[in-house]
């Protein structure tokens, strides 16, 4: 994931905790998971408290009513939903599809970003050096995502390339540091998601890049309720808070600030086909 | 509502008067008589190991002079965040790194613009202002990260390499490429610089430590531990003032959340 989708992760956790303990008397835990992210959990702690604070003043809710939990780690995300049950979670694709059964995630809302709730995966490598992806084989491949190599595998690659078993993983917590190893030949290819991709040009690399591979389109994830301890009406109450996030006055400067134009209510039909593939049913 | 939000939007944009607040301090009548010229000539004389009171009272001095000189240093910027960073009430924290801020604006508005010092102060008030504040310190990061730079260009050297700290731990916390200004590999390149050209403060091996935990993982746990235990050894056995406790918190903190899998 790209660090505007931590702040995005952020902003939502300030947002959503206050309408999921509106007039609760303990505050609801909302777990939020960010595998492979390079955000400790004092400092997303700290930052998602800070947004919780303006939630509450906003909202005119008591100070602290709010909490939130966080992890950049899969396994532990996976732990906080086992032990918390969540009724709300703000998780990577990959999270979603593979607790989906597990924990009744059912998504909920959806980020634009530059007008696409969407996105494609892109392997680069130094242009000239390999022509196809096959001849990546038992090469190294760096980058952020591969902190999920089953997501990377399933839907990514859509269950062709088995990445653990093709390329010599060097996962990376910044897609920066990824490329700077590319550029000097350390590594011989990176992933990168569409924003990383598309900010290419304004790094200084020496070596020219090229795009060797391009997955299918791939929705964005945003937030993701349980259907067993939320109610139809709660889950409607947060898309619709959601959806109107970004018209409002405080709202507003948060979405800007995370580069993000709207949230739009999911359609759970797009996620089914990701669903199928993660299940190879394709 | 709708005024408490513009409010809030106003406030977090920096544009609100609650930054103007200015925090007063008790028993003034007992602070020594000051002039300018004597208060310039012991300015170093107030740091971290100084009681509070005789801060405060350099302060309030501070506040109402009109000295040039004074005010062209970095004297009340530093005396500021002394200040706050003692303080245990977030708003008076706030309130004096803010009016640190100003003073370094102030001070390059007479000229400072070559003082490493007021550069350097200006963003270590900048970045206790704000740091509570998502979308303020977000605001703020091209600011910090150019007072920051002036600071190393000019004086890297100063607080044990506070500028070389200071701007590393910005590159290491801030959102990360494409994002933002965050860079690993230029916060370890800051973070062992300050390690190297200044072994015997506490926090550069803290940070470095947690450069190299947050960046390299399991992979840097002996070089972990080795900064730690440094840093450690030396807060313990030197005379830091007023920092030690913060800063012994901030090891312990540390320490902590690296927990079982670290050092």
């Amino acid at each position: 994931m790209t660090n505007t989708k931590t702040r995005l992760i952020l902003a939502l956790a300030g947002w959503l905790a206050s309408f999921m303990t509106a007039g609760a008397a303990a505050p609801s835990p909302l777990v939020v998971c960010y595998p492979g992210g390079a955000v400790n959990e004092q400092d997303a702690k700290g930052a998602m408290d800070a947004m919780l604070r303006v939630v509450e003043r906003v909202g005119q809710w008591p100070q602290n009513s709010f909490t939130s939990l966080f992890s950049a780690k899969a396994a532990e995300c996976r732990q906080l939903l086992a032990e918390n049950k969540p009724s709300f979670a703000i998780t990577s694709l990959g999270l979603y599809l593979e607790l989906h059964d597990q924990n009744n995630l059912v998504p909920l809302v959806q980020p634009r970003i530059d007008g696409r709730a969407s996105e494609r995966y892109r392997v680069v490598v130094q242009k000239g050096k390999f022509k196809t992806l096959d001849e990546l084989k038992g090469k190294s491949l760096g980058g952020t995502v591969l902190e999920e190599p089953q997501f990377t595998g399933r839907i990514v690659f859509a269950g062709k390339v088995d990445p653990a078993g093709f390329f010599v993983l060097k996962p990376s917590k910044q897609a920066i540091r990824a490329l700077r190893a590319l550029d000097k030949g350390e590594i011989d290819a990176v992933i990168l998601n569409e924003q990383q991709y598309s900010a290419l040009a304004s790094l200084a690399l020496t070596n020219p890049l090229e795009a060797l591979f391009t997955s299918e389109e791939i929705p964005l994830m945003g937030v993701v309720a349980d259907s067993k301890t939320s109610t139809a009406e709660e889950r409607a109450r947060f898309a619709k808070a959601l959806e109107g996030m970004c018209s409002d006055p405080e709202g507003k400067k948060l979405c800007d600030l995370f580069g993000i134009r709207a949230f739009a209510v999911a359609d759970p039909a797009v996620f089914e086909p990701m669903l199928r593939q993660w299940n190879g049913r394709n | 509502m709708r005024i408490l939000c513009l409010l809030l939007a106003c406030l977090l944009s920096g544009c609100a008067t609650p930054y103007r607040t200015v925090v007063q301090f008790d028993r003034l009548s007992a602070c020594p008589r000051y002039t300018a010229n004597g208060l310039n000539a012991r300015q170093n004389d107030l740091g971290p190991a100084s009681e509070t009171h005789a801060l405060e009272c350099a302060l309030s001095f501070l506040r109402g002079s009109q000295d040039k000189l004074l005010r062209r240093s970095a004297l009340g910027s530093r005396l500021c965040l002394h200040l706050a960073e003692r303080s245990t009430d977030a708003g008076k924290r706030e309130a004096l790194a803010w009016e640190g801020v100003r003073f370094a604006e102030s001070a390059l508005a007479l000229g400072a613009e070559s003082d490493g010092l007021v550069h350097y102060y200006l963003a270590t008030n900048l970045a206790l202002a704000v740091r509570d504040h998502l979308s303020l310190a977000m605001e703020n990061l091209a600011r910090l990260e150019g007072e920051m730079k002036r600071a190393v260009a000019l004086k890297p050297d100063v607080d044990g390499g506070g500028p070389l700290r200071l701007l590393g731990m910005l590159y290491l916390k801030a959102p990360a490429w494409p994002a933002g200004i965050g860079d690993g590999d230029k916060a370890l390149e800051l973070l062992k610089r300050a390690v190297e050209s200044h072994p015997g403060h506490p926090l550069n091996h803290l940070f470095y430590a947690q450069a190299l935990w947050e960046m390299e993982e399991s992979s840097a746990a002996e070089r972990v531990k080795m900064e730690m235990s440094t840093g450690m050894k030396l807060l313990q056995e030197g005379h830091w003032g007023y920092n030690k406790a913060p800063w012994d918190k901030e090891f312990s903190a540390f320490q902590k959340e690296i927990g079982d899998s670290g050092p």
